[in-house]
């Protein structure tokens, strides 16, 4: 059955007629949002991680059809000073090597570093524990997000003295 | 995409869902959370000809009333833990939710009351309901109706909501400050299914343990504590609250036959040691 469909996918309206079969992460996908990946479709891999109404999500466990109206933000459309920094941190920590998960770690780190500034190791090892990298690269990964949030401290403490 | 055609309904009122559930019978599934409907769909494992997304229904609070809380049959794990209500008040409940197998993501999609409908054994949900003398809130069209958690879990991916009910919210009697708890589990990986899991509750000298994952549905034990309560007497008390036998005992590719018999006393014993600790 064809539905009609409208979100706003980072930061834009979309509208477009969808199967009601179709799952939230195809969709976003064949809207051009080609960062969240396509991994297991049973939850367990979290390449697919996107934010749903500023959630975390795994859009292999939405049907498209309810995510109507919401506003979905997948790795495209975050570029605020968190993801900014993920992304230096990834990169000069080695956090990726064949980069299928990497959309998604960085997804669920932004989350985790918007909730908890200062992360332990243990908890950041927690926040990642739904999401598998295929290369087993998981120290770096750590290594990533632990630099990503004492790089922010650090320019948090530089603004306030 | 999911194979199978099926019909989305996204009722704006209650009665409309009920009306639903009453005319599909077993061909409509309620979609909670998502995390173990959608993927058993896309891989066709389960193929209902209706799916009922309650989204606009609510259910999704937590909420006190008098000595007991309410939580919505769509509240995830993460509402629970970050609600006021549940830390306080139920903390048994909240140190479950803590421990989801899943990361993140999981926890925040993931919904307590999807987990105490699907009644899978090898999950975290049924032996804590059990412990806490949780009452499930049903509803049709005929009406609602409670039923104690240790009436609700039948077998394993069997509970006793007739089709034609939904599952409204999940009704606790408030933990008071003298009650020792513990939770534990035993998986093995972070990202493992539990393999047997204990939920305790002591007040007083009077123990209350669910025992779950070891078989289809908790086991619960009710009895006195021993006077000495450490050491010895509550290792022999873990044992009897651990009492499984062959034919009941859950067997999968986790854990072969005889494992979880094995085990099962040393992680009662462990959350009792937790009870034990918060004196």
């Amino acid at each position: 059955m064809t539905e009609h469909f409208q979100i706003t996918l980072n930061g834009k309206l979309v509208e477009t007629d969808i199967d009601s079969r179709a799952l939230l992460i195809e969709v976003v996908r064949d809207c051009g949002a080609k960062g969240a990946h396509i991994g297991c479709l049973t939850g367990d891999c979290g390449a697919c991680s996107l934010e749903v109404d500023g959630r975390l999500a795994k859009s292999c466990l939405v049907l498209a059809v309810s995510a109507a109206g919401r506003e979905v933000v997948t790795i495209e459309g975050s570029r605020d000073a968190i993801a900014r920094e993920l992304q230096s941190a990834f990169v000069a920590c080695n956090g990726f090597q064949c980069g299928y998960c990497t959309s998604g770690m960085i997804m669920v780190a932004i989350a985790l570093l918007r909730a908890n500034p200062s992360p332990t190791e243990a908890e950041i090892r927690n926040a990642i524990s739904g999401n598998l990298c295929r290369c087993t690269g998981y120290e770096d990964i750590v290594r990533a997000i632990a630099s990503a949030a004492d790089a922010l401290r650090g320019r948090t403490f530089e603004r306030n003295t | 995409m999911i194979r199978h055609n099926f019909e989305y309904r996204a009722p704006r009122e209650i009665e409309e869902a009920l009306q639903i559930l009453a005319g599909a019978g077993d061909d409509c599934a309620v979609l909670g959370g998502g995390t173990w409907l959608i993927p058993n769909m896309t891989f066709a494992a389960h193929q209902p000809g209706i799916v009922l997304d309650p989204k606009h229904l609510g259910f999704a609070s937590i909420s006190e009333c008098g000595g007991e809380v309410v939580v919505g049959a769509r509240a995830t794990y993460v509402d629970a833990m970050r609600s006021p209500i549940a830390v306080a008040h139920l903390p048994l409940l909240v140190s479950m939710a803590r421990g989801i197998t899943g990361g993140i993501s999981i926890t925040g999609q993931g919904t307590i009351g999807g987990s105490a409908c699907y009644g899978n054994p090898s999950s975290d949900v049924p032996a804590c309901l059990v412990a806490m003398r949780a009452r499930l809130r049903l509803r049709s069209i005929g009406g609602t109706r409670d039923l104690g958690a240790s009436d609700y879990f039948l077998g394993k991916f069997a509970t006793a909501r007739r089709s034609d009910e939904m599952l409204v919210g999940i009704v606790f009697p408030k933990m008071t400050s003298d009650v020792r708890w513990g939770y534990y589990k035993l998986k093995f990986s972070t990202g493992s299914w539990p393999i047997v899991t204990a939920a305790a509750m002591v007040v007083n000298d009077c123990v209350r343990v669910a025992l779950g994952a070891a078989t289809a549905v908790p086991i619960l034990t009710e009895m006195v504590l021993p006077a000495d309560g450490g050491g010895e007497p509550l290792a022999e008390l873990a044992k009897s609250c651990a009492s499984i036998s062959a034919d009941e005992e859950l067997v999968d590719e986790l854990a072969g036959p005889g494992y979880r018999r094995r085990v099962a006393h040393s992680i009662v014993l462990r959350a009792l040691e937790q009870c034990r600790g918060r004196e």
